[in-house]
Formats: C-alpha cells, sequence, structure tokens
C-alpha cells in the first residue's frame, strides 16, 4: 500500500514525463507480479485517494481563481493519470472481470462529477480497459452511458481530450459485440444517439470531426435506427455540408479533401438516408451563381457517391432520377466550366450504370429505358439547335455509352436521329458536331465490344442479335453522300467537315460484329471496305497527280487525318493494304523518273513515307473480314507487302542525271525507295516495341539459326514472287507467329534478307541507280539492323565477312564489285557500324581486313574528303571494337600494336622537312591516323600513349602538314556518332579525361608565349592544346584554368598569321586561324558559364581580344578580300559569322557574370562596338549583338 | 488609380495573324508520318565526318536588315492600357515601316539610312500616342547601328492631333527632356519589358 502511494505521490510531483513512465512501469509490474490480487489493486487505486477527496471544495477555490485550487486539480488530474498510466503499461489479461467492471465503474463516474480533472485521464484508462481481455460488451453500454453524461461540459474540454473520446466512441460502436448489445439495450429507438448527436453536435476541430463523422457513418450503417433518428442523425452531418478548411499556419495533416471525403462517406453511408440527401444536396446545387465550383464539384461528387453505394437502387435512386436530371442537365447545356460538366457527366453515366445492375445481377430493363428515355426527350429536340448540338450529343452519349444494355435500347434511334439532322444542317459547323456525335457513337460501340467479356451474358448475346441495318447504312446514307459534296476544293469550314468524315469513316471500318460462334468479324462488307480505302487513297495519291502549277492548299492537315484513318483501316480490314499498295505502286509507275522535277520527288517522298507509316507504325490486329481470306493474316504481313513492293519499285531510274553524276548523288528518286525502306524498319521496329515491350525485343535468338544458308536458297527476285502470290521463300513468311519476340525475330530476319538483297543489287548489279545518297540510306539501315542482332547470330551470319564481300556468292567474290571505292567502303561500314566487339574478332588477324582498312593510305578517288571520312569512320569503329584481349604470345605483334605503330612512322615521315607530301593529302590521311586513334582512346588503350609523344613532336614540327596535325588532334576526343552503346561501341566513362591528361595536359607550359622558347613550337601546341579543349566538357580541364586561359587571350590577341604565299594559302591560314580562334571563343564560353570568376584578372585582355576578333571576323575585311567560287565563298563567310557571333556572345555574357566595378571602364568602348554589331549583314549575329548591347546598357557610366 | 481606357474594345490580332518571316526551309511537312524524317530523309545526305555539311550556313547568310526585321524589333513592344503588344493592336503595321535607302540598295555597311516608322493608333483621340511614340523611338535608337536615322511619325489623318505629336517626336531635345521624367522612363521601360 505505502509502495503504491509512494509511487502516485512521485509520479504526480515528477514533471517528467521519462520518469513518471519509470513509475507507471514500476506499478505495473507490481500488480502483475502479484496477478492482480484484490488486495493490490485495491491499494493500488486507493493510493491516489489523498487527492480525490473533497471535490466541491476544490470547484469552488477555482472558482475564485485560487492558486491552490488549481493546484489541487492539477495534483487530482495527475493522480488519475497515474493509473491510466498503469493500465496502459498493464498486461491486457491480468485484470479480473469484476476489477475491469469497477475502474469502468470509478472512470466513468469521473464524467458525472470530475470535469475539470478527470476527463482526459479518464478517457485514455477506459480506452485501456475496453482493450482488456475481461471486457464484457455490456461494459461497453455502461462506458457509453456514463461518458455521455459529461453533456454540455464536453465542449469545454480541449481538442486533444475531446479526440480521446471521439476514438473511445470510435473502437465502442465499431465493436460488433459491444455494438449488437447496444441495438439489444436500446432497439430502434437508439436513445444512446440521440445522446451522442447532442454531446457532439458542436465539434470544430478536424481532426475530431474525422472520428465524428466515421461514428456517424457506423451510426446509420449498423444500428438501423429508426426515421426521426436517421434525420437526426442527417441533420448533424448535413450542417456541415459543404464543408470547408481554413488554411492554418500550423498544419495538422489533413486536408479540406479529407474532410469533403469524410462528410460524403455520411451522405452515402446508407440508403435511409437517400429521401434526405437527394432533396438537400439537389437544393444546394440549385442555388445558381452563389455555389461555387469548387463546392458545386463536392455537391456532385457527392451525389455521385450516392447513387454508386446506395444498395436498391429502385427504391432509392429513382424517386429522384427527375430532380436529379433537370437539375444536371443545365450544368452541361449551359455549363463552361470543364471540370463541373465532367463530374455532371460521372453522374449521370453513374445512374446508367447503376440502373443497369452489375454483372452478376441485372436490374428491370424498364428502370434503364425510362431513365434514357428521359434524357433522350430532353435531348432529342436540342440536336437541331447548333447552339447546343454538342452539349446535347455529349449528354445522350454519356448515358448510352455508360453500357451495354443502354448502348442496345438507344443506339439505333440516335443515330437516326443524328441522320435526319444531317440531311438538314444549318452550317457547315452544325454538319462537323453532328459527325463528331455519329462517330463517338462508333467509338463507343467498338469500346463496349472490347469490354464485352467484363459484363453479363446477356449483354453479350445483345450484342450478337443487335439489329445492324442502321449502321450498314452509314457509308451510303451519310459518309460518302458528304465526301462528295465536299470532298473537291473545300473551303476551311469544309475541311473540318472532311476531317470528320476521314475519321468516322476509320471507325466505320474497325466496327466489329459478334458471329453466332462468339468470333468477331467486321462490320462492314469487304466491297464497302474496299470503297472506302479507295476514297482515302486517291487523298493521299493526289499529290503526285497534280502537277507544281496546281494550286494546292498549304495545310496537310486533310492528308494526315487520311493517313491515319488508312492506319486504322488496314489494321483491320488487313486486304486494304494490298490495294493500297497496288494502287500507290501504280501511281508512281505510271510516272517517268529519269529526271523529275523537285515538285515530283518531294510528291513521291511523301507519298512512300505515308505508304510506310500506315503500314509499319502499328502492328495489326486479328480481326478477320466477312471474306474467309485464303491466308491467316500474319503480323508481317503489312511489312512484307510494303517492302516487297518497295523493293519491285527499285529502281526507279535506272541512271543518273548528268547533275547528279556530277555531285555522286545518284537517282533522288531511287533514294527515296531506299529511304522508305530504311523508314519502315524503323517503324516497325518502334511498333514492336510499343506493342510487346524492351524485353520482347531483348529475348534472346535460338541457337540453330543458319539464315544465311535460308537466304541463298531464296530465288533472286522473292520480292516479286512474293508479291504474284508465288509461296517463294515461304519459310519466311510462314505466319503462324504471334508472340512479341518471335515477330520482332521474324522480322529481323525480313530485315537482313532485305539488307542482303539490297547488298548485293548495289555491289553486283548494274551501277546506274545507286548513288551516294541511296547508299548512306542503305549503309544506315543495314548498321540499324545488324546491330539488333545478338553476337552469336551476327557470328553465324558471318558479318564480318560480309561487310567486305557484300553477300556475294562465291563466284561473284571474285569479280571486283562495281562500285567505287566509297560506294563500296560506305556498304562496309554499315555492317561494321552494327556488328558488336566479339562478332568482329576474325577480322583482327595480321594483315588481315581490320589492318588494312585502319592502315588505308592507298589513294583516293574523285572525292578524297568524303572517302576520307569513310576510311576514318571504319577506322575508328575497327579500332574501337578491337578486343584488346592480350595475346597469348609476344603483345608487340598484336594488331593494334602495328597499327599504331604504322601510324607514328607515317607521321613521323609526313612531318619530316623532306617530306613532299602536299598539305590536302595530309590532312585526307590524317583523318584517318586521327580517326583509328578515337576509336583506341575511346576504350582507353594504353598502346595510344605510345604514340603520344611523336604526336607532340609532330604537331611542333616546322613543316606546314604539323600545324594541320596539331588542328586535327581535337579529333580524338571529339564525340563520334559512331561510337555509341546503340552501336555496342567500347566506350569508357572518363575517356576524355584519360586522353586530356595525356595528350594536352602535358603541353600547357610549353605552349605558353615566352621570349626565350621555339615561338612556332609554342604556336602550334597552342592550337593543338585548343583543338583537344573545345572538345571536352568543362569539367575536364577545370583545374587547369590559369594557364589555359593564358593561352585563350593569346590566341584570341594573335591575328592570323599572313604568310603570303599567294592566295589559296591565305585562305587556308584563315581557315585554319578562324578554327583556332572558335575554338578558344567555345572555351571562353564554358568558362564564363561554369567558372567566370578565373576571368576576372584577364578581363582586359578577354574584352581587348574579343573585340579584335570580332573586328578582324568583320564581313567588309572579307568582301574586300574577295574569293572565289560562291561555295567556298559562303564557307568562309559561315565560318567568319560563326566567329563573330561567338565573340558577341562571350562580350554580351561579361557584364551579366561580373559586378559593375570590373567592367566599367570597359563600358563606353564596348557599347561603341555593339552598336555598329548591331548592323552585322548577318541576322543571327545582330540578335547576338543586340542582347550583347543590351546587357552592356546596363553597366551604368 | 483607375481611370477610363481611351479605346476600351481595341481589335486584336492573334501571334500566327502577325508578319513573320516565312523561311523557305519551314515549308517542311509536319505529318504523323515524320517521325523519322530527320533520319530518312536528311537535308544534308552525308553524315560523316568533317565534310558532313550543318544548317549553319543557311542560318548565317548575309541579309541586310529589312522592314520585317524593324518590324520584329518594335512590334512586340506591349501597350501602356492594353495587355498586348503593339504588333497585335495594329498600331506598328508592317507596310508603315519604311527604309530609305531600301536594303538592296545599300552602297555600303556604313551609309546612312533612315528608318521612317508610321503608327496608327488605335482611336484617333487617344492620349498615348506620344508615349507610344517615344517607347518605339527609345526600341529603335537602343537597337539599330548608329547609321541608322529613326523618324517616329503618326500616320496621316490616324490621330486628331497628328501634327503636334509629330512635331513633339521629331524633337530630339523634347525626346531626351521627357526621358529624364522618371515617370515616363519608367513606362517606357514597361512597354519595352517585352522585346526580346
Amino acid at each position: 500500500m505505502a509502495q503504491f502511494n509512494q509511487w502516485a505521490l512521485e509520479y504526480v510531483l515528477s514533471d517528467d514525463e521519462i520518469a513518471q513512465l519509470e513509475i507507471v512501469k514500476k506499478a505495473a509490474k507490481e500488480i502483475e507480479s502479484s496477478r492482480a490480487s484484490s488486495t493490490v489493486v485495491g491499494n493500488w487505486a486507493a493510493s491516489v485517494q489523498q487527492w480525490m477527496t473533497p471535490t466541491h471544495a476544490d470547484d469552488d477555490e477555482m472558482e475564485d481563481g485560487d492558486e491552490g485550487g488549481s493546484g489541487n486539480i492539477i495534483a487530482r488530474a495527475k493522480a488519475l493519470g497515474f493509473l491510466a498510466g498503469t493500465l496502459e503499461a498493464l498486461n491486457k489479461s491480468i485484470l479480473k472481470s469484476d476489477q475491469v467492471l469497477r475502474l469502468i465503474g470509478f472512470f466513468g463516474a469521473m464524467f458525472s462529477y470530475d470535469h475539470k480533472a478527470g476527463i482526459t485521464a479518464s478517457a485514455k484508462a477506459l480506452r485501456r480497459l475496453y482493450a482488456m481481455k475481461a471486457f464484457k460488451p455490456d461494459m461497453g453500454v455502461k462506458i457509453l452511458e456514463d461518458v455521455c453524461k459529461i453533456k454540455e461540459d464536453f465542449r469545454l474540454q480541449t481538442a486533444v481530450t475531446r479526440l480521446e473520446i471521439y476514438e473511445l466512441f470510435l473502437s465502442l460502436v465499431q465493436d460488433p459485440a459491444v455494438s449488437s448489445e447496444l441495438r439489444l439495450k436500446y432497439g430502434p429507438s437508439s436513445g444512446f444517439v440521440i445522446d451522442l448527436l447532442q454531446l457532439c453536435q458542436n465539434e470544430r476541430d478536424p481532426r475530431n470531426l474525422m472520428v465524428w463523422f466515421s461514428i456517424l457513418a457506423l451510426l446509420l450503417t449498423d444500428f438501423d435506427p429508426s426515421p426521426e433518428v436517421t434525420e437526426e442523425i442527417f441533420k448533424v452531418f448535413s450542417a456541415y455540408f459543404p464543408i470547408s478548411l481554413r488554411s492554418s499556419a500550423t498544419p495538422i495533416g489533413i486536408t479540406a479533401e479529407d474532410l469533403k471525403e469524410a462528410v460524403r462517406g455520411c451522405f452515402s453511408a446508407h440508403q435511409r438516408v437517400a429521401s434526405h440527401a437527394f432533396p438537400f444536396l439537389i437544393q444546394k446545387l440549385d442555388q445558381g451563381d452563389a455555389v461555387t465550383v469548387a463546392v458545386k464539384l463536392d455537391i456532385l461528387k457527392t451525389i455521385q457517391a450516392c447513387i454508386e453505394r446506395y444498395e436498391n437502387p429502385q427504391a432509392n435512386v429513382v424517386p429522384h432520377l427527375g430532380k436529379i436530371w433537370n437539375s444536371l442537365k443545365y450544368e452541361v447545356r449551359n455549363g463552361e466550366v470543364k471540370e463541373t460538366i465532367d463530374a455532371t457527366l460521372n453522374v449521370l453515366r453513374a445512374i446508367a450504370r447503376r440502373l443497369d445492375g452489375t454483372a452478376t445481377n441485372k436490374l428491370d430493363v424498364s428502370l434503364l429505358s425510362s431513365y434514357v428515355d428521359l434524357v433522350s426527350r430532353d435531348c432529342r429536340d436540342d440536336l437541331p439547335n447548333p447552339t447546343y448540338t454538342k452539349q446535347a450529343g455529349l449528354l445522350l452519349m454519356t448515358v448510352i455509352g455508360s453500357n451495354i444494355r443502354a448502348y442496345l435500347l438507344y443506339n439505333a434511334s440516335f443515330i437516326d436521329t443524328i441522320r435526319q439532322n444531317l440531311r438538314q444542317p444549318k452550317s457547315p459547323a452544325h454538319t462537323k458536331d453532328l459527325l463528331l456525335l455519329l462517330n463517338s457513337v462508333l467509338k463507343t460501340r467498338i469500346e463496349l465490344f472490347r469490354d464485352r467479356k467484363q459484363g453479363h451474358p446477356d449483354d453479350v448475346q445483345g450484342l450478337a442479335t443487335e439489329t445492324r441495318a442502321h449502321l450498314d447504312m452509314l457509308f451510303h446514307d451519310v459518309y460518302l453522300p458528304i465526301w462528295t459534296t465536299k470532298a473537291t476544293e473545300p473551303v476551311s469550314e469544309e475541311r473540318d467537315v472532311l476531317k470528320q468524315v476521314i475519321q468516322g469513316l476509320a471507325l466505320l471500318v474497325s466496327q466489329p460484329v459478334l458471329l453466332a460462334d462468339g468470333t468477331l468479324a467486321l462490320l462492314c462488307s469487304a466491297s464497302i471496305c474496299s470503297e472506302i480505302c479507295s476514297l482515302l487513297t486517291v487523298t493521299i495519291t493526289k499529290g503526285l497527280t497534280l502537277s507544281s502549277n496546281d494550286k494546292q492548299s498549304e495545310d496537310s492537315a486533310l492528308e494526315d487525318e487520311a493517313v491515319l484513318a488508312l492506319r486504322t483501316i488496314v489494321m483491320n480490314y488487313t486486304d486494304g493494304y494490298a490495294e493500297l499498295a497496288a494502287r500507290v505502286k501504280a501511281e508512281i509507275k505510271k510516272r517517268n523518273w529519269v529526271s523529275p522535277s523537285e515538285y515530283s520527288l518531294n510528291a513521291l517522298k511523301d507519298l512512300l513515307s505515308r505508304f510506310t507509316f500506315i503500314g509499319c507504325s502499328e502492328i495489326p490486329s486479328n480481326i478477320a473480314t466477312d471474306m474467309p481470306t485464303q491466308k491467316q493474316p500474319s503480323t508481317l504481313q503489312h511489312f512484307i507487302t510494303l517492302t516487297t513492293n518497295l523493293l519491285e519499285l527499285f529502281p526507279l531510274s535506272s541512271q543518273a542525271t548528268s547533275s547528279e553524276v556530277d555531285t555522286e548523288e545518284g537517282p533522288s528518286a531511287n533514294a527515296h525507295v531506299v529511304s522508305s525502306l530504311h523508314a519502315s524498319i524503323i517503324w516497325f521496329r518502334d511498333a514492336c516495341e510499343a506493342k510487346h515491350g524492351k524485353e520482347a525485343l531483348a529475348s534472346p535468338f535460338s541457337d540453330d539459326q543458319k539464315w544465311l544458308q535460308e537466304f541463298q536458297q531464296f530465288p533472286e527476285d522473292w520480292p516479286s514472287q512474293i508479291q504474284h502470290g508465288n509461296d517463294g521463300p515461304d519459310s519466311l513468311l510462314s505466319t503462324s507467329q504471334q508472340y512479341g519476340a518471335e515477330v520482332y525475330h521474324r522480322f529481323l530476319k525480313l530485315g537482313l534478307l532485305i539488307v542482303r538483297h539490297l547488298y548485293r543489287s548495289a555491289a553486283f548489279g548494274p551501277p546506274g541507280p545507286w548513288g551516294e545518297r541511296a547508299l548512306v540510306q542503305l549503309s544506315q539501315m543495314a548498321a540499324l539492323v545488324v546491330r539488333s542482332l545478338d553476337e552469336k547470330l551476327q557470328v553465324s551470319c558471318n558479318l564480318a565477312q560480309e561487310a567486305f564481300s557484300f553477300f556475294g556468292r562465291l563466284e561473284e567474290q571474285s569479280v571486283q564489285s562495281r562500285l567505287s571505292g566509297l560506294l563500296a567502303k560506305l556498304l562496309t561500314l554499315g555492317i561494321l557500324q552494327g556488328l558488336r566487339p566479339g562478332a568482329l574478332e576474325g577480322l583482327y588477324t595480321p594483315g588481315g581486313e581490320a589492318e588494312r582498312f585502319m592502315c588505308d593510305t592507298s589513294s583516293f578517288g574523285r572525292s578524297p574528303s568524303r572517302e576520307s571520312d569513310i576510311r576514318a569512320a571504319i577506322g575508328a569503329i575497327l579500332a574501337n571494337k578491337y578486343n584488346g584481349k592480350p595475346p597469348t604470345s609476344d603483345p608487340d605483334s598484336s594488331v593494334m600494336k602495328r597499327v599504331l605503330d604504322f601510324w607514328a612512322n607515317w607521321l613521323t615521315e609526313a612531318v619530316a622537312a623532306s617530306s613532299a607530301m602536299d598539305p590536302a593529302t595530309f590532312h585526307a590521311y590524317n583523318t584517318i591516323a586521327m580517326n583509328v586513334l578515337d576509336g583506341a582512346a575511346a576504350r582507353q588503350d594504353k598502346r595510344v600513349l605510345a604514340l603520344i609523344p611523336t604526336l607532340h613532336q609532330a604537331a611542333a614540327s616546322t613543316h606546314p602538314n604539323g600545324k594541320i596535325l596539331a588542328q586535327s588532334l581535337g579529333l580524338i576526343v571529339k564525340e563520334n556518332p559512331l561510337l555509341t552503346p546503340a552501336n555496342h561501341a567500347h566506350l569508357k566513362r572518363f575517356y576524355k579525361q584519360w586522353a586530356y591528361t595525356h595528350l594536352a595536359k602535358p603541353l600547357l607550359q610549353a605552349a605558353q608565349p615566352a621570349p626565350d622558347k621555339d615561338a612556332n613550337a609554342a604556336a602550334r601546341y597552342r592550337v593543338a592544346v585548343l583543338s583537344v579543349v573545345s572538345n571536352c566538357p568543362f569539367t575536364v580541364y577545370q583545374d587547369d584554368l590559369d594557364l589555359l586561359i593564358r593561352l585563350l587571350v593569346t590566341a584570341l590577341s594573335n591575328r592570323g598569321g599572313d604568310d603570303g604565299n599567294g592566295q589559296s594559302n591565305q585562305q587556308e591560314e584563315e581557315a585554319a586561324w578562324l578554327a583556332h580562334v572558335v575554338a578558344a571563343l567555345e572555351v571562353l564560353v564554358e568558362i564564363l558559364n561554369h567558372e567566370p570568376a578565373a576571368l576576372k584578372e584577364y578581363l582586359r585582355e578577354v574584352i581587348g581580344g574579343v573585340t579584335g576578333v570580332y573586328q578582324t571576323c568583320s564581313p567588309i575585311a572579307f568582301i574586300s578580300q574577295g574569293g572565289t567560287g560562291s561555295a567556298l565563298k559562303v564557307q568562309r563567310g559561315t565560318a567568319r559569322a560563326t566567329c563573330r557571333s561567338l565573340a558577341l556572345r562571350v562580350l554580351g555574357a561579361i557584364p551579366t557574370r561580373f559586378e559593375e566595378r570590373h567592367v566599367l571602364a570597359y563600358s563606353l568602348p564596348t557599347q561603341r562596338m555593339l552598336a555598329v554589331a548591331c548592323g552585322d549583314p548577318v541576322r543571327k549575329v545582330r540578335e547576338v549583338a543586340r542582347k550583347a548591347r543590351a546587357n552592356w546598357a546596363m553597366v551604368v557610366v | 488609380m483607375e481611370r477610363d481606357l481611351d479605346n476600351a474594345n481595341p481589335t486584336i490580332l492573334s501571334v500566327s495573324q502577325l508578319p513573320s518571316r516565312t523561311r523557305k526551309g519551314a515549308a517542311t511537312r509536319n505529318g504523323p508520318d515524320s517521325k523519322c524524317h530527320d533520319i530518312v530523309y536528311p537535308q544534308h545526305h552525308w553524315p560523316y565526318g568533317c565534310s558532313s555539311s550543318s544548317d549553319e550556313g543557311e542560318d548565317y547568310r548575309e541579309e541586310p536588315m529589312d522592314e520585317q526585321d524593324i518590324y520584329d524589333l518594335i512590334s512586340t513592344i506591349s501597350d501602356p492600357e492594353h495587355p498586348h503588344t503593339l504588333g497585335q493592336l495594329s498600331v506598328v503595321r508592317l507596310p508603315d515601316i519604311h527604309l530609305s535607302p531600301s536594303p538592296t540598295e545599300l552602297s555600303g555597311p556604313d551609309s546612312l539610312v533612315t528608318v521612317l516608322v508610321e503608327l496608327t493608333p488605335t482611336i484617333n483621340h487617344c492620349s498615348l500616342a506620344t508615349v507610344i511614340g517615344l517607347a518605339v523611338r527609345c526600341r529603335l535608337e537602343q537597337t539599330l547601328p548608329p547609321n541608322y536615322r529613326v523618324d517616329v511619325r503618326m500616320k496621316v489623318g490616324s490621330h486628331a492631333q497628328d501634327d503636334q505629336v509629330n512635331k513633339q517626336l521629331g524633337d530630339k531635345e523634347r525626346v531626351a527632356a521627357a526621358l529624364e521624367n522618371d515617370t515616363l522612363q519608367r513606362m517606357v521601360d514597361k512597354m519595352l519589358e517585352t522585346c526580346a
């Protein structure tokens, strides 16, 4: 006893929560150790006795504001807290039933006698007692009764105490045993509910409200209250509607939306409040402008929740339907706010779904039909009025489209009404709106068919037996007449109508019907589908049939719409694509493509591009037409149709025109066909990815693939064999593939077959049709196909060798390919680009193909620059994909080592004083060397490091070739579009940092200008460093800014070195200087963007240098120097303009990066110079100058 | 400080209706099938190495300043009353911008060019015509090179007091004095905020 008294005293005296917790734990342990003997529990309970009496004196003192009195209350509250705390810490199963009852009695009494001190602790204790094992349901009833005795004083309690009590209530009413006890005791009159309502009706705290609303919802659902009590409950929660929440500085974790949801939960808790809820909500909605959008949305969502959750809609929803509809229809008919319109439509849709029943339990059809009648009666009259057509249609469509039964009930008469209105349209816009409605009926129909399996069997039966006469006649009765009257030269509004017609036609062809055996077929007959196809085909082939003199609208929206529609059509009516292909082919073949006009070429390009898109941008579905086709439609069918037709079309022109021969571009029409084949691969690949996901594309190929052997069995003219229905290479086209990975693999196989076919045609066929443009496309297409194959397949197809033999047969390989060196190398590049390093291993034998190509110094053909580009690209790829495994024997004998040694020797010789190699040739070969180094550097091949001293020496050489080398060093770190992860290139993450550290960093000191140094070598090093740095990201060189900035300043202040060796030399000098300055300016821009502070000490030099560069590059100087040849002139003009633009960018950025005091001194002269720059002859430079001028204008002098 | 607007309901053109420079290359079609056009129909068919041409040549063509350039400079100035630009309100119109000598007849880069801009106020008693004129003048002086002389006027008959307004705008000293006025300067700055 004394122990408990002591603990209670300690607890009351302590203010430390942790200490208090310790005390109650001790007390709990003591009780537990005695197994809750009556004596111990009695002692424990009696330990607070000294604070419990006398109560009335306290109250009196309290009222007098006596300090001592309030102290007593606090002590008493704490003492009770001691008991509650002990209960919290106590094992739930330790107290006996009679003890629990007695404690409930004790704490319950507090609600009658001690409203000041006892409530918080008692509420806590009661909640704990409720959780005790010995708790009996009838005790719950007692708790409720006791607590309700607090009456008026409840609202005087703090929010936290009230929350405690609400939680207690919630636990009790949630408990099935307690609630059944309550029902038993009170019956339907639910007297305790009235007490509760009176107790809690004035609650305003959001947290408490959340619990209170849950209690109210439970009272409605679980306690079967009498109508009077129901009304009382409704009054309590409806008084809060619409609820809002004042924003508070201290967020409590409850949002206004939570409160709205909770009130909504009360409204929709049980259908017994339906008769109160609907009139109440509708009356709120009908207040007109007084209701804000947010409140309107709340009301509409609440109505929707009620409709969805009330059971027995016939009794609870139907009686209110008229009122709901009358009120809601205006929200759509005259509404302007999208959110409210959407919410209203959701309510209307919910009603239709509710009246239809569920998938397992259908309601009587009369309910739904009378609702649809109600809606359609009002909307039908609005359809002829253009102002309301759209809204009326929206209302009707929402109701009809909400379920299959509603659709079947009314779609025929709706379509009939639309048709009648279309006969007498008030305006083109009206026609458009009506067509839009018709189209949405068709779209809804497709969606209902798609979702039919989730519905009731009756619904599916209904779909199978629906009448289709009204749908069958749509084409001839509605779409075709409008199309024929408006299709010739439509004006703007009519184009909108036609767009709707086109969309409608696509939807019409896509309409399914359910056959008796449960399969789907197309609604339209093959003849109608075919007619629709040809109507739309005319729209897209029209461009080719017209001439450039025909007046044509710039706007291609109608054609684009037709393209999309055709794509949808041929996905369903699969025969349509073959028809389209035949039409397109015939139209193209009608023309002579030997020397076509630009207009014709553009028309051809558009047509082929659209033709490709229609067939390959989506994978066809498997819906059958009503005509039994000979073959099961295949997912690859359109792709095959497209590619075989294109291959048959090729070549459109067998020889190039004279201008095309000059440029080696080749016949453009042929290039367009190859481009389309390339596009078809891209489109189909993307379609596969979209439909089957990335995983399907990455799935491995099966092991036993012998594609090349299979291909060799095919006849040469396999495209036309397939075209003419001969099965030909049927193994390839067997059409059962449905699985993503399988479809994709078949597609790649076909892709490789096409690539092989074209490679053979280019390499061994007549050279006339092939030009550079077509071969570039073919090469890129080959790269795309090859890189999608896995290594095993690349090896088994022997692609590494085929890159050089172009899929030639043995007897052909002995014959030299008829293509020129450049064009043949384009083909090689295509395959090599996509190969994985493992598949290339066979090429790296000493003296093998790889070495030959990497060390290619054979002479160039007609276009050295292009040829060096290609050789360089091949060199870079081969050097990069070199496996680099250390050879078992002598490491010095590795191919890479030999290649690098070769170039080291070559460079040393080419820049030796005695070298007679002219700069142009050196430039071309040097590009190859640098690209080989680029490829090797990208995988951080250590053998490259051995070559670097040679590079540095060669760059410093006095020979002019040394300068070319210095300028080209940047190529080693330049972004190479061929070396990408997609192309399976081997790219080390920090290779640029690595290359910079070894290649440029050692030169930074040597490149600084100093009187005691070799000026030529320093200048060359500067060129080399800037060439490298300008191709690196800022982070690579940010540690060397100080040295680098000095180089930049020197680069900017040195004007172009005029050797004066004739005009051409002067021009080359200028080009080199411009490249050097552009590199310097690019680095400056980067520094200004990332670390401008580094430039602070050099501002005078930078501004002076940049201004000088602008003036040196001025267009006036350019004009006075003159230039030969327009192309060269344009090139030089562009280089100078780029330089000026960059100079102005640097200048313009300076005042924004530095404080005014640093730039003030330069403001006036710079502003004068920029004012002049605003008159630059190049528009883009003027724009930069204006921005720079505005920035400098901010610097107040 | 609410006051009645001089013209409460001006006619407003949408941005797409304003005159703009249509580039030759801008005519490329952009249909649903154009996704891979950049790859299969590239503008320059040679994608490899240094000799691959870029579009820069197009952008860096030498084109002397013409009326459209001047229009682009001033059409984006905001109206002091309405939240629209002078171009949208047709206060500035392309046919009312004159360059003499015309860009094609320029003898040299430094030859003197006069820019005459005729403004059309939305109503003929517009009290802000002078402020608009002042803003146009400021904008042009801030952005044109020194060899361009700027002349801003009201179009004949477009304003009830066009003589007086023109005199004010033509008088350099009065213009300079006007810009000394803080309120006016702030107003002009506000109008020029929308210029790129």
